[in-house]
Parts: C-alpha cells; structure tokens; sequence
C-alpha cells in the first residue's frame, strides 16, 4: 500500500467516508435535509479528486487499474448518481417512510459501481458487483409499504444472487484453467493457447450470464420489467444507468484486457445476444401501455445498440459506446425525472393515461420528455441520434453488416411507441383530472433543476457532440495502445 | 502429518469438479422448482458453496493463495446477501402472511 | 516432522492437559459462581424448563415474534465477519503494523456499524 495509491483511490474513498458518515448521522439524529446535503456534497468532492488525476494508467496491484477508460466511468457515474441524488429529494419528501437510508444506500450502490469500473481482477469485480447488488436490493425494496415493491425487491435478489452464484462458477473454472484471476495474466495465458480449452470456454460462457443478468440483455432480461415498475422511480433511473454502465465498462475492460475479441464463438455469442435484444425490446415494448415498463424493454433495446458498438471490437467500438452511454445516461435519467416528479404520494406515474394531455397541463415538463423521447428515439439534434449515428459508423467501419441492418431496422421499430407516448402527451383531454398537489414549489427546486440541465446537455450534445468527442478521445489515449 | 493442502490433493481434481458441479445443478433445480422463498436461498447458498469447494481444490492443487482468500469474500458476501434477502421475506411475510413466492404474481408483462 | 512418534514423552502432551485443564476450570468455575452470586427469583415462567419468552406446550406452527428474525441477521453478519480475522492472526507478525492498522480500520467500520444497530433499538427487546 502506498500513499500514491490513496491519493488515486480518493473518489472511491470519499464514497466510503459519506456512507459512514451518513450512517452515523442518522443514528444521532434524522434530518433529510443534512443527509442530503452531505451526499450532494460527497458527489461533488469525489468528482473534484477525480479530476486532480490525469489520464495516466496507473496500477494498483492486484484490484485495480485507474486509466483513461476508468476514469471516464467513474466521471459518468458520479455525476449520474448526483443526478439521481437530486431527483431523489422531492420523490422522498412527499412519502411518510423514513427517507435517510435511501442515500446511504445509493452511495454504496454508486461505490459498488465504482469498483467494478476499475477493476482488473476477479475478487474485485465480484466485490464491487456484489456492493452494488446487495445495496440494490434494498433500494428497490425501499418503499414497503407497496406491495409491487417487495415482490420487485424479491425478484430481483433471487435471480441476482442465481446470477451471481453462475458468475463465480465461471470465474473458477477459468481460475482453474489459467491459474490466475487477473485480466492481463489471463490475456497473457490466452495468448499462449491457440483455440480456447472447453473448460475454459464454459467458464466464460457462465461467466456471461452473470454478465448479462446485470446488463439486461435477452435471453436474461425477465428481471427488468418488473423491477423498473416495482422500484421507486428515482432507483429505476439508478438501475437503467449506473448499474448497466458499470457493468458495461468492466465487459470492456475485460475483454481488451484479456485480449478476448479474437475469439469468433465468444463474438458470435454476443452477435446473437445484441440481435436478440434489440427485437424483444423493441418488439415487447410495442404492447406497453405502462411507461415504467415501456421503458425497461427500450433499454434492453438500447443495451443491444451498445452491444453492437462492442462487438466491432477496436477503438471507433469502444469511442462509440462512450458517446452512447453518455447518451443514455442523460436521457434515461431525463425519463425516469420525469416519471420522479410526476408521481404523487400513493404511487407512481407509471400508466399512459397519466400522461394524456401533460402537455397542457405542465408545458415545461412535457417538453422535456419529449425531448427525452425523441432522443431515445434517436431523432436528429438529440444526443441519442448522434450517439446511434456513432455506432453505426463504427458497425458498418468492420463490416457487421447484419447488425448495422438489424440496428436501423429497430430503430424504425422503436420510433412507434416513443411516438405513441408523444402523442398522448400532446392529446387534448376534456376532463382534466386534477392531480392531488402536496408538494411546495420549492421542494421540487432540484428535481426541476436537474431536468433543466439534462435537457439543454441533450440538445447540446445533440447539436455539437465535438467537444464531448474530444473528452473521450483524450480519455480512451491511455487506454487499449494495442489498438 | 500431512499438510492440509496434501490431503486435498490425494484425490483427483476431476473428482471434485464432478462433484461440485453435481452440488451447482441441485442448487439450480432447487431454484427453479421450490416456491418456498427460504428454500431458494438455502438452494442459492447451496451454489455459492458449491463454487467454494471448486476453489478451494484449485487453490491446494496449485498451491495458489488467491483461491482460498476469495472463498473469504465468497462467504462474508453470501452472509450479506441472505441478510438482506431474509429482511426482505420478514417484509414480504408481514405483508401477505406467506413465503410462497407464487403468491407474488403482480408484476406480469 | 522426521522424528515422529518415537521421540514424543509423555511430558510433551502436558500443554494440551493444561489447556484442557484450564477450559474445565473456567466452565466449572462460571457455573457455580453464576450460581451463588446470581439473584434468584421464581415465578411460573421462570420455572419453566425452556424459558426464552415463548410458550415450550402447544402448537409449535405459531409464528414467532420478528424480533429473534433481526437478532438472527445480525448474527450471520457480525459472525462471518470474523472469518477475516482468521488470516489475519495467524500472518501477525508477517503483516506487521499495516497490516494491524487495516485490520483497525475494518474492525472501526464493522463497530461504527454497530452502534448504528444499537442507536436504531433493534437490539432492545421491549
């Protein structure tokens, strides 16, 4: 341990600090005020440290690397997870339960996220997977006195820890294969064998449904929709960002890492899986008439997208899943905002008739959720269109045609059901139900905030992604020379 | 007196990864088929023991350490896994006054 | 370890006597001083033979107060979290003062947790 080390863990150690510092304030006294005030500002001096360290690939033997690529995942989630901080206060305000473990729990879920974008080696990834999951758990179970509410959080354990459990099972056998569990040793193994040993294969076959289980990818996404409509909003907004990203920044790493792109059954597994997921998504969303649930199957979709820029398995692939993320950051939190402030203390605004008419009755919010929309959408002057413009350059750049088809296939697939929500937003509607007003303006400063910034980051993603491009290419420098 | 270790090594490695994987298909069965929420954890535990034993006998068999710390891990994650899910079935009880998972069918489509 | 057996007198199993003497000693011990300093009080449920605050005759089927439930999970937690001292002591000397000062900082987390758990009243049985 060096004192070097330290200084470059500080983002993580921050984390660590408001989590305990947070615990022990509610034990002394509860005030949602005070604990939300501190985890806004754990966020800010965590993304502070974060941008003290430079670009450089730094070692942390044996758990972690802190390089280019990790960096720019620690930056999305912190800054995804202060937004999600924001749209939490005015959603918890409103609701009788105790609302302080609520952070204390997200910061612990965004540190799980945090490890596993940095990790290079099996125990880390388990660990920071399993602080993630187990602090998910009980996030998605927080508002119990809704039935949907535990049945989501019993859900999602069985089947995480199911997942888990597949995951450890591969990581052995490939331990027992390579004798290691570090990602460049493993590459370094993989590099002396010339076809891959069938143990080894089906580890890394076990090892990508635990994988897939956290992404939401078919044929591993039962979980999704019934989490996302069960889960408070602003925890939905958490799980379609923080944890799928996490989880798609240490798939990454391993798989430049390990060197495992050259294996043509490993590619065509996630050919198949990137295929499957943009159709069941798009295809089972069309039926929806809950938005929680439209939601969830659009980011299956979307992780398919993702999957495709993936697979094209050099450096435009991995920009390309950058610019996308981002993208789908913003966009997801914008949506799942929306979903945050629109529901009232009884439940969530999850059904389509809440929305009917939104537009005359809240201008400003409407307009964000159709931006948001149409961004998933992927419409010009949104980022989301940029972001899919990307990762089409860089599948038809290695000549994946199938899946540059399938993906401008889906896209049009997807335009109907983001259009279908417009439109009831935009309908007029005789009777206007009022909806039961319990909120002061002021409590709903931060949310109303927070979309704000999100929805002019779209447009301004959308409009110039040039400076974003730069960002991330300055980043990914470091990161994959082999390339 | 021999090593630990040593012992572990007097049996064929083969052996034990028949054997746990034999474990892993009950856990996953169990799983699958019991509708008791108590019982599929104790079938989850069943797995994640399952993959500890395999470790350990990679880690004796190559007189590697990192095996053997990650059974560590293994143990104290799994403690805090089923911490929480227990919590979650005491919720789940209060509220509907039954572990039967079949019960919770809310969530569809 | 080449000299088995043969070489051992008896005099070399005398620690493990001792050991085994002193664990007899301090449970004989605990018993009958809890016995004669301990304050006697009798009442019909202090009698009974399994006192633990349920009924020992009747259905067994009845559920039980969630209470033994959140003592249980506390349990498991602050048990398995033992499991890392292990390692830790038998490598003391070999870890040194960064290894006893991590071991601080984990043993400080596991506490600060606790007295998270005490100032909550899970613990207080009324």
């Amino acid at each position: 341990m060096r004192l070097s080390d330290l200084y470059f863990l500080m983002p993580l150690l921050i984390l660590v600090g408001a989590a305990t510092l947070n615990m022990l304030v509610v034990a002394v006294k509860r005030n949602h005020k005070v604990i939300f005030g501190i985890t806004i500002v754990a966020h800010l001096v965590a993304v502070f440290t974060l941008l003290q360290l430079n670009g450089s690939s730094y070692q942390i033997p044996p758990f972690f690397v802190m390089d280019g690529w990790g960096i720019f995942n620690l930056g999305l989630i912190l800054l995804t997870s202060l937004f999600v901080t924001l749209l939490s206060y005015a959603y918890f305000e409103q609701r009788e339960e105790r609302k302080e473990e609520y952070y204390l729990l997200l910061i612990l879920a965004t540190l799980g996220a945090c490890v596993l974008v940095i990790s290079q080696h099996f125990m880390a990834l388990f660990l920071g997977l399993e602080i993630l999951s187990v602090a998910l758990y009980s996030l998605i179970a927080y508002l119990r006195t809704r039935e949907r509410s535990d049945e989501a959080g019993i859900k999602y354990l069985i089947l995480a820890a199911l997942s888990s459990a597949f995951l450890l099972f591969g990581m052995a056998l490939v331990y027992a294969v390579t004798g290691t569990m570090s990602f460049p040793e493993i590459g370094v193994y993989l590099q002396s064998v010339s076809e891959l040993p069938l143990l080894l294969l089906t580890g890394f076959g076990l090892m990508i449904v635990g994988i897939g289980f956290k992404l939401g990818i078919v044929p591993f996404h039962m979980w999704a929709p019934d989490v996302y409509e069960g889960a408070p909003a602003p925890v939905t907004a958490f799980i379609a960002t923080v944890s799928k990203g996490g989880m798609m920044g240490l798939l990454i790493r391993f798989f430049s890492q390990a060197d495992a792109y050259r294996y043509a059954n490993l590619m065509l597994i996630f050919t198949i899986i990137a295929i499957a997921s943009m159709l069941a998504g798009n295809l089972l969303a069309l039926r929806q008439k809950n938005i929680k649930r439209l939601l969830a199957y659009s980011s299956i979709a979307h992780l398919g997208y993702i999957l495709v820029a993936f697979l094209a398995g050099n450096r435009l692939g991995v920009e390309a899943v950058s610019f996308y993320l981002v993208a789908y950051f913003i966009t997801s939190l914008g949506a799942f905002g929306v979903v945050a402030l629109l529901s009232d203390t009884e439940r969530d605004a999850d059904q389509l008739e809440d929305y009917r008419g939104l537009f005359w009755r809240r201008p400003a919010t409407a307009a964000v959720f159709t931006a948001m929309l149409l961004s998933l959408a992927g419409i010009p002057l949104t980022a989301g269109f940029v972001g899919k413009f990307y990762i089409l350059a860089s599948g038809v750049n290695t000549q994946q045609w199938l899946l540059v088809l399938m993906l401008v296939l889906n896209s049009v697939i997807g335009l109907y059901y983001y259009i279908k929500v417009i439109a009831a937003m935009f309908a007029q509607t005789k009777s206007v139900q009022e909806r039961r007003k319990v909120l002061h303006p002021a409590l709903s400063f931060a949310s109303g905030g927070a979309m704000a910034i999100l929805g002019l980051l779209l447009i301004w993603i959308g409009v110039y992604p040039t400076s974003l491009v730069q960002l991330i290419r300055g980043l990914l420098a470091t990161f994959m020379t082999t390339f | 007196m021999n090593e630990i270790p040593e012992v572990i090594r007097t049996i064929p490695l083969q052996y034990y990864l028949f054997f746990s994987s034999t474990l892993f298909v009950i856990g996953i069965i169990g799983v699958l088929t019991r509708r008791n929420a108590i019982i599929i954890f104790m079938c989850i535990e069943l797995m994640l023991n399952a993959v500890n034993l395999l470790l350990t006998a990679f880690s004796a068999y190559r007189s590697d350490a990192n095996g053997q710390v990650f059974v560590f891990f293994i143990m104290a994650v799994a403690a805090a896994e089923v911490c929480v899910g227990l919590a979650i079935i005491v919720m789940i009880y209060r509220n509907l006054r039954s572990t039967d998972i079949n019960i919770l069918s809310n969530l569809k489509w | 370890m080449e000299t088995t057996a043969t070489t051992h007198l008896p005099s070399d199993y005398l620690p493990i006597l001792i050991q085994f003497a002193a664990a007899l000693g301090f449970v004989i011990f605990a018993i009958v001083v809890t016995h004669l300093i301990g304050p006697k009080r009798h009442s019909k449920v202090k009698d009974a033979a399994w006192e633990c605050g349920v009924e020992s005759v009747g259905n067994a089927r009845t559920p039980v107060s969630y209470k033994y439930f959140m003592t249980a999970i506390l349990f498991v937690i602050f048990d398995v979290e033992v499991i890392f001292l292990y390692p830790w002591a038998v490598n003391f000397r070999g870890l040194g003062m960064e290894g006893f000062i991590q071991m601080i900082v984990f043993m400080t987390m596991l506490m600060l947790g606790f007295y998270y758990v005490i100032k909550k009243g899970i613990l207080k049985w009324e």
